[in-house]
């Protein structure tokens, strides 16, 4: 009982030491992320109902901005990484830590020295010690812009994943109206064959038609709750009882697309990945550098003792009783041990590490290109699909009514041609939840996240 | 002058009285505007007082006599024909129009035609029922060489035979005559043959399939010829006959549409066929009839005194040959209960409204919404209703003042002489139940 009870009161006073770090490094995870990240995700004790800010959002309708927001409030991955900046935080803590004395007290009741006091103190490790923290505090660093990174990640992954959830509400919207145009086919199918202007066959062939494409409006029924789930997981929302709705369809996109200049360069500078890991070869080449001078470096541990009567005394024979002190080092000679085995680790750890660091380098500019390409083709299409393809259908709808009036045209055909319509309306959803999404990802890449570029948003 | 005097002289004399200049001038004019109506011979072509033939909604060639041959110019070449208001297309045809000008002459004349080809490919003119030299027949690669575009070749030959005859392309036959490369060509007898007529008719028949939006016949057609026209007009557009009460009317009918053949049909009269493009028919092999197939590739005439004044229709008696663009792909919904359709349709296209479930007589009165250059489903004002009909359909219109009468205006109908309301009381004294089942006319 008694040793985790003083673990947890060590634990309590470590962590109320760190917690205020914490909040020390959430302005700056904002700053570098650029984004309004609430207070609220590391006060207090970690809870597990919905937070109060979450569900404040939820009542209104949700628009990409709020769903942004919620998910920065309330995505618990992301609330764990910025705990999680505690973990660095008391590693720094630890690493300054100047080494304790070492009090030694004895009595010795077989001399009649009374009592011996010792104090040593390990030197080297008071000389290692600031070395230690400026190795840990890389760490702290990394761990920020970590941080940063996963506030970045979020947020293009709440816009996409609502994207994706808009998309798939109009996309349902559209099979039903499909849906509704098969069944009005079926409907003059049955009237013509109940008048006797059509065989069995003629209606068969649309009410076939129709119920397969029940199966459709089935699937994107099922689209929509799964798009809105994982829309729910990543807002943290602890149960199903908030029914939240979206603000609206997809905005269209902009006659121009505007892409900044030196993509790449600005993707480079921005990488929080680069970030990190450049704080991390920091860290590591501080401790690598930190065990080879421990290594080269005596152990020196020096000690002050005094002393209360005499050694030599004895019960008959008394030879003072008054106090000595003397002084001493020991200095353990790195004749051995020269802590080879540990530098060499982190040397080669540092080497592995600059590998990544370059590897990562070319990573981000092909995902700076990627995703400034994706972005580019994008837009080309939705555009086209505004100017060009949707007009185009839309004439086509108009000239075939224009057609069926002059009985040139089945109700079938013209039915047909309104499920054309709207298979043009479908592919332009597609298209413009995939240029959202595209321009979500660039602008993450910009913003110094590490994306890896979705198969758009079907 | 207007349209009826015009018809009335017919189209050279109305032409020189319209014109009024000399003929030196018009001769000069000529060669500028080969399709104006004839003007250097101001009297009727046939000798015994025979009226000269009138072509409703078309023209006549006019003749320049040169040392006493009749030299003609026709030119072929494309041209913009408007089948009825609302629907024009890219023909070919001769000197402006299609048919072409109608050539009318006297028996023994001799004739000597320029054809000037401004079409995109050779052609070539066949005179259809004539017999003369066989190198001036006109097929293509058998009796000449074709005349190749921009160029200019020369028919002469003498006009053996009267009668009712025509003129077309013996070249790319399918896309020409499709397009409208025909024509008509009466040789009036030297003396009258048979008693006096007071009017004298060409209607040539034909067909093209011109497709609802479209603004060119289609020459590959085979089937579905929509749009059936006399003299290259589809009703309303043609010019209705007037003709006098109790005078001999004789209409010679001509058919050089590429598939159909035409039962034409006379409301109110019975006629006689007189003549063929092949010569006269013997008096006492002539019967009496309300109907004459015209068949693909030759010529009817036919006589009649009518005897009852009236707005008499005369039509082919093909139902879809008195259709203009009818369209076939309409779901047909006759006696369909179309309510829920109707409720579905609202939510899915409110533009679309069901169709033809209680039958389609009432369309043409509606007036919907059609793609531009169609006339399908548009029926024309008559003095009761619409009229529903279009296509290979025109007025005989038998008065008894014709020469005074408007060729605009419908017959007025003496009282007591027209379909009413049937009264109440009169059914009740006649014994008509309309309450009785289906047998009860049988009673
Ligand atoms: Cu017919």
């Amino acid at each position: 009982m008694r040793i985790p009870f003083t673990t947890l009161i060590s634990g309590v006073l470590l962590t109320g030491c760190v917690s205020t770090a914490i909040h020390n490094d959430l302005p700056q995870v904002r700053e570098l992320a650029r984004t309004s990240v609430p207070d609220g995700v590391v006060e207090g004790e970690v809870n597990a109902s919905t937070d109060s800010q979450v569900l404040q959002a939820l009542r209104q309708p949700v628009d990409v901005d709020a769903a942004v927001r919620i998910a920065l409030a309330g995505n618990r991955e992301l609330r764990a990484l910025f705990r999680e900046m505690g973990i660095a935080r008391g590693r720094l803590l630890q690493a300054g830590v100047v080494p304790n004395p070492v009090v030694g007290v004895e009595f010795l009741p077989e001399r009649n020295s009374r009592f011996e006091l010792r104090v040593e103190y390990d030197i080297t490790g008071l000389i290692l010690a600031p070395a230690s923290s400026r190795a840990a505090s890389s760490e702290v660093d990394a761990a920020r812009f970590r941080a940063a990174a996963a506030v970045v990640a979020t947020g293009l992954e709440a816009r996409a994943d609502y994207y994706s959830f808009v998309a798939a509400e109009q996309k349902l919207a559209i099979a039903q109206q499909a849906l509704d145009a098969l069944a009005a086919a079926r409907d003059a199918a049955n009237a013509m064959r109940a008048s006797g202007n059509a065989a069995e066959f003629t209606a068969d062939v649309q009410i076939a038609a129709y119920e397969r494409a029940r199966v459709g409006v089935s699937e994107a029924e099922l689209e929509v709750a799964h798009r809105r789930e994982t829309l729910t997981r990543l807002f943290g929302i602890a149960g199903g009882e908030v029914i939240w709705h979206s603000s609206g369809s997809l905005p269209e996109a902009e006659h121009q697309l505007s892409v900044p200049d030196r993509v790449e360069t600005t993707a480079i500078e921005a990488s929080f990945a680069l970030k990190e890991q450049r704080a991390h070869l920091e860290a590591l080449g501080r401790q690598a550098g930190m065990a080879s001078t421990a290594g080269w470096m005596p152990e020196i541990v020096a000690d002050v003792h005094a002393l209360l009567g005499h050694p030599e005394s004895t019960e008959t024979n008394s030879l003072g009783d008054d106090w000595r002190f003397g002084a001493g080092v020991d200095v353990r000679l790195p004749i051995f041990a020269q802590n080879r085995g540990m530098a060499g680790a982190l040397s080669a750890e540092f080497d592995a590490q600059m590998e990544r660091y370059i590897g990562t380098a070319v990573t981000v500019r092909s995902a700076a290109r990627e995703a400034r390409n994706r972005l580019v083709s994008a837009h080309a299409r939705v555009r086209l699909y505004a100017d060009v393809i949707v007009p185009a259908q839309q004439r086509v709808m108009e000239q075939a009514l224009l057609q069926y009036n002059a009985m040139d045209l089945s109700v079938f055909e013209l039915l047909n041609a309104r499920r054309e319509q709207l298979d043009v309306e479908l592919a332009r959803v597609e298209t413009l939840a995939e240029y959202w999404t595209a321009r979500a990802e660039f602008e993450s890449v910009i913003a110094g996240a590490l994306v890896h570029t979705r198969e758009g948003a079907r | 002058m207007d349209r009826r005097s015009f018809i009335q002289l017919g189209g050279i004399a109305a032409a020189a009285a319209l014109a009024g200049k000399s003929t030196e001038a018009l001769a000069q004019d000529q060669a500028a505007s080969p399709n104006r109506p004839a003007r250097n011979v101001a009297s009727p072509p046939a000798p015994g007082g025979q009226p000269a033939v009138v072509t409703p909604n078309g023209s006549t060639l006019p003749w320049r006599v040169v040392n006493g041959v009749k030299v003609g110019h026709l030119i072929a070449q494309e041209v913009d024909n408007e089948f009825a208001p609302g629907l024009r297309a890219r023909c070919w045809g001769y000197n402006g129009g299609t048919p072409g000008p109608t050539l009318e002459a006297v028996e023994g004349d001799r004739v000597r035609i320029y054809v000037t080809n401004r079409l995109p490919e050779p052609t070539t003119v066949h005179w259809h029922g004539m017999i003369l030299p066989n190198g001036m027949d006109g097929v293509a690669g058998l009796n000449q060489r074709p005349i190749p575009p921009g160029e200019t070749y020369v028919y002469e030959f003498d006009l053996r035979h009267a009668g009712t005859f025509m003129y077309h392309s013996h070249f790319d036959e399918m896309t020409q005559i499709a397009l409208g490369m025909v024509g008509m060509f009466v040789v009036h007898p030297r003396a009258a043959r048979g008693p006096r007529v007071a009017h004298d008719f060409v209607l040539m028949a034909h067909e093209w399939k011109i497709d609802i939006g479209a603004s060119r016949p289609d020459p590959l057609a085979m089937n579905d010829f929509n749009v059936l026209t006399f003299n290259g007009k589809s009703f309303p557009a043609t010019e209705p006959l007037v003709v006098g009460r109790g005078q001999r009317v004789r209409i010679r009918l001509g058919n050089l549409g590429p598939m159909d053949h035409h039962p034409i049909h006379i409301h109110g009269l019975n006629f006689k066929v007189t003549a063929t493009d092949g010569g006269y028919v013997p008096e006492s092999a002539q019967s009496p009839q309300t109907t004459v197939l015209v068949p693909v590739g030759s010529t009817r005439v036919i006589e009649f005194v009518p005897e009852e004044a009236g707005d008499w229709a005369m039509h082919c008696h093909m139902t879809h040959h008195i259709m203009t663009q009818m369209g076939h792909r309409m779901t047909p919904l006759v006696g369909a209960d179309t309510r829920r359709l109707d409720q579905r349709l609202t939510r899915v296209l409110p533009a679309a409204m069901t169709m033809g479930q209680t039958g389609m007589g009432t369309m043409g009165a509606m007036q919907m919404p059609i793609p531009e250059n169609s006339v399908a489903m548009r029926g024309s004002p008559g003095p009761f209703s619409t009229i529903d009909m279009g296509g290979m359909f025109t007025v005989l219109k038998v008065r008894e003042r014709p020469t005074a009468e408007d060729a605009a205006t419908w017959y007025t109908y003496p009282p007591g002489t027209t379909v009413e309301r049937a009264d109440a009381q009169r059914m009740q004294a006649d014994g008509i139940d309309t309450a009785l089942g289906p047998d009860a006319g049988e009673r």
